[in-house]
């Protein structure tokens, strides 16, 4: 889950690391007021888009202007499109006077955390490392013994920052890294570090992850996760948030549905069975036109919301139902919800091919309601996954041009 | 012979009163696996499926010779039961909770690491040596036709296609040493690198075959173990999730993943190093027994 700045910053104050004090605005007027309110008239603020993405500086949705001028900047900002979706809040902060900015970052290596630090930070921090690679300092963080004031006095001290920074800097990383800790974060970066005329360093542009898996420790932040976007961080289709809604409202396990061009439907389950059967499909010719990674679940609900959403799109030709031959699902209850989906839309499994790969128990019942539905295709055990997907792709391919479910 | 476990393994099973435990406990009994005790705080002197329970794993361990754990204990409380295991000087042992957060997950490897134990998942459906014993759900009621014994060690990130692999081993009248579901966490405890130096040392193991998903580095960790001369026996290797090449990517959040991550693991990125370090690379599953065969031919 990806944290907006003002859930980062409230987290990192919540932590004791001091951070610009800042407030949410809605619209231009409130952004006004709100930088003559943290400001005063003769202040300076920094006015950025809310919007969990990264190189906003880059991408124009950044501002730091004199309080006079917040408005003008807001409404501007508000104007911009990020990621297919119109700006709609803007966080407003105090300006930090600036000297120099440096970069930070945790994030996770292979089996620890590791930190990040160059001397060169703000928008052009990626092609900064490019230029000179020797200020971008990388080490691996022991997740037992944590990180030492040392130890992160030596990466800064690496990354060749004025010697003394460096004890100033070793403080704030370990504050930082306790933060990341404590917030069960998967990301923390702060781009920029300030550094102001005085020599002291300051966070002054902060975004964070945090672990899905441990919001049961962050029940604030339990509340506010909804995933929103869908791939390339377009917003959700009315499909994808059908069944986001049936996956957190109905019984069973964490089932994902994500919408594509092609016209094959995929209902494939198993990490890495779907993985592999939508390789496949692709391999073998055909176009996928979503997909999915479902769990067992005790009744046929949350699969009929899955079926429907991919028969409701006029596109779908077909669909494959493949499953681990070793899985611990009721094949029933899945052959149920299909049923379920072509009677209620009236589809006729003799135009639209439907090839079924599963096994497993129940499997008699299973193949006992899928003969009700001349044309669905269920697969003999033994067959493998591939032929599941060589049988499905063969079968829309050899559907005459223009039918359609 | 085999990897990590055998006919002489014996499992004290963490968390043995809860339902998942007592399911995947009894099919393991009947399948031959010697679990000789269960631990679950609060029910000691109890018995489940015929196995004692005990409060602590010390107290398991002390009473019954225990040197191997099957922890079915949850992902709020898994960092605990590791090292609990740990502490009670067991080595070897599996962890089948999913979702552990990041930070628990890389506390527990770095403890067992640290004390040179060996930790299966987490998130691991199980571990089978065929015809010797089986942990966890792997194989279900199904084992022994699912997984015939043979000569191929058998490395793969999912549960699920560990199945696959069994039956497309058996279908080429093949079969595995020992089949080691990993799990398909971003951190377990083992590598994939590691395995496969177990399976060099297994001499009823002739060659491997692993199976890898999108993300991490355990296949170029394994590509570096064959070009260091360590691993001689040879490779089959699936990696799937190309198709996620296809698809536009995730809006960048920050600058760090640019900067530190790894442009080698894609799928695509994987099998190309794989191949050109001599590793026969599949497409499919039902490929994988032919070319073992190519391999073992040479």
């Amino acid at each position: 889950m990806k944290l907006l700045e003002d859930a980062a910053k409230e987290a990192l104050r919540d932590a004791g690391i001091e951070v610009p004090r800042g407030v949410v605005a809605a619209g231009a007027d409130e952004a006004a007021a709100a930088a003559r309110e943290l400001a005063g008239d003769g202040g300076r603020v920094a006015i950025k888009a809310l919007v969990a993405a990264g190189r906003r500086g880059k991408g124009g949705a950044v501002a730091v202007v004199d309080v006079g001028q917040a408005r003008g900047a807001a409404e501007r900002i508000l104007g911009l499109e990020l990621q297919g979706a119109k700006v709609a809040r803007l966080w407003v902060e105090q300006a930090v006077d600036i000297a120099s900015e440096l970069y930070l970052a945790f994030a996770w290596g292979t089996l620890a955390p590791r930190l990040v630090v160059s001397r060169h930070g703000g928008v052009d921090v990626e092609s900064a490392g490019h230029a000179d690679p020797a200020a971008l300092v990388t080490r691996e963080i022991d997740p037992v013994d944590g990180l030492r004031t040392w130890q992160a006095a030596a990466a800064w001290d690496a990354a060749g920052v004025p010697s003394a920074l460096v004890p100033k800097l070793a403080a704030l990383t370990v504050a930082l890294y306790r933060a990341f800790r404590a917030c069960d974060a998967l990301m923390l970066e702060v781009n920029p570090l300030a550094v102001t005329p005085a020599g002291a360093p300051r966070v002054v542009g902060a975004m964070m992850e945090v672990d899905d898996n441990a919001l049961f420790r962050h029940p604030a932040w339990e509340a506010m996760a909804e995933d929103s976007a869908g791939p390339g961080g377009r917003p959700l289709t009315a499909g994808e948030r059908a069944v986001a809604h049936a996956n957190r409202t109905l019984p069973g396990g964490a089932t994902r549905y994500t919408e594509l061009d092609g016209d094959i439907g995929l209902l494939v389950s198993g990490g890495g069975a779907s993985l592999y059967q939508h390789d496949l499909v692709l391999e073998y010719g055909g176009r996928p036109a979503n997909h999915t990674d479902f769990s067992p679940a005790p009744t046929p609900d949350k699969l009929v919301a899955v079926i429907d959403a991919i028969f409701a799109r006029p596109q779908v030709r077909g669909l494959l139902i493949g499953c681990n031959v070793l899985q611990l699902a009721r094949c029933d209850l899945i052959v149920e919800a299909l049923a379920i989906v072509l009677r209620r839309r009236g589809i006729d499994a003799s135009r639209v091919p439907i090839v079924l790969r599963l096994f497993g128990p129940m499997e008699a019942e299973a193949r006992a309601i899928a003969a009700q539905f001349p044309g669905v295709h269920y697969l003999p055990a033994g067959t493998s996954l591939a032929q599941a997907c060589r049988e499905i792709v063969e079968a829309v391919r050899a559907l005459p041009a223009g039918a359609d479910a | 012979m085999s990897i990590l476990i055998d006919e002489d393994t014996r499992v004290v099973v963490q968390g043995a009163t809860g339902n998942q435990a007592r399911f995947d406990m009894r099919y393991c009994l009947e399948y031959g696996t010697r679990i000789v005790a269960g631990v679950t705080p609060g029910r000691g002197g109890e018995t489940v499926e015929g196995v004692p329970i005990f409060n602590t794993v010390d107290a398991a361990v002390r009473a019954t010779g225990a040197d191997t754990s099957v922890i079915y204990v949850p992902a709020r409380g898994v960092v605990d039961a590791i090292l609990e295991a740990l502490d009670a000087g067991i080595r070897t042992m599996l962890s089948l909770a999913e979702n552990v957060p990041r930070h628990d997950a890389a506390r527990a490897v770095a403890a067992v690491r640290r004390a040179g134990a060996h930790l299966v998942g987490f998130n691991t459906n199980g571990l089978i040596s065929p015809g010797k014993c089986k942990l966890g759900g792997i194989g279900g009621d199904r084992a022994h036709a699912l997984f015939p014994p043979g000569r191929i060690g058998v490395c793969s990130r999912s549960g699920g296609m560990s199945a696959e692999f069994g039956l497309a081993l058996g279908a080429a009248g093949m079969g595995a040493s020992t089949v080691v579901s990993m799990g398909g966490d971003p951190i377990v405890g083992l590598r994939v690198a590691e395995v496969l130096r177990m399976f060099e040392a297994d001499p009823d193991t002739d060659a491997c075959v692993i199976y890898g998903e999108p993300g991490g580095t355990h296949e170029a960790e394994a590509v570096a173990a064959i070009r260091a001369g360590e691993l001689r026996k040879p490779v089959v290797a699936l990696v799937v999730g190309a198709f996620q090449e296809r698809y536009p990517q995730g809006a960048s959040f920050g600058h760090v993943a640019a900067m530190i991550s790894d442009p080698a693991d894609s799928a695509t990125a994987k099998r190309r190093l794989l191949a050109d370090a001599g590793v026969r690379v599949a497409t499919t599953l039902d490929e994988v027994p032919t070319l073992l065969r190519a391999a073992l031919a040479t």
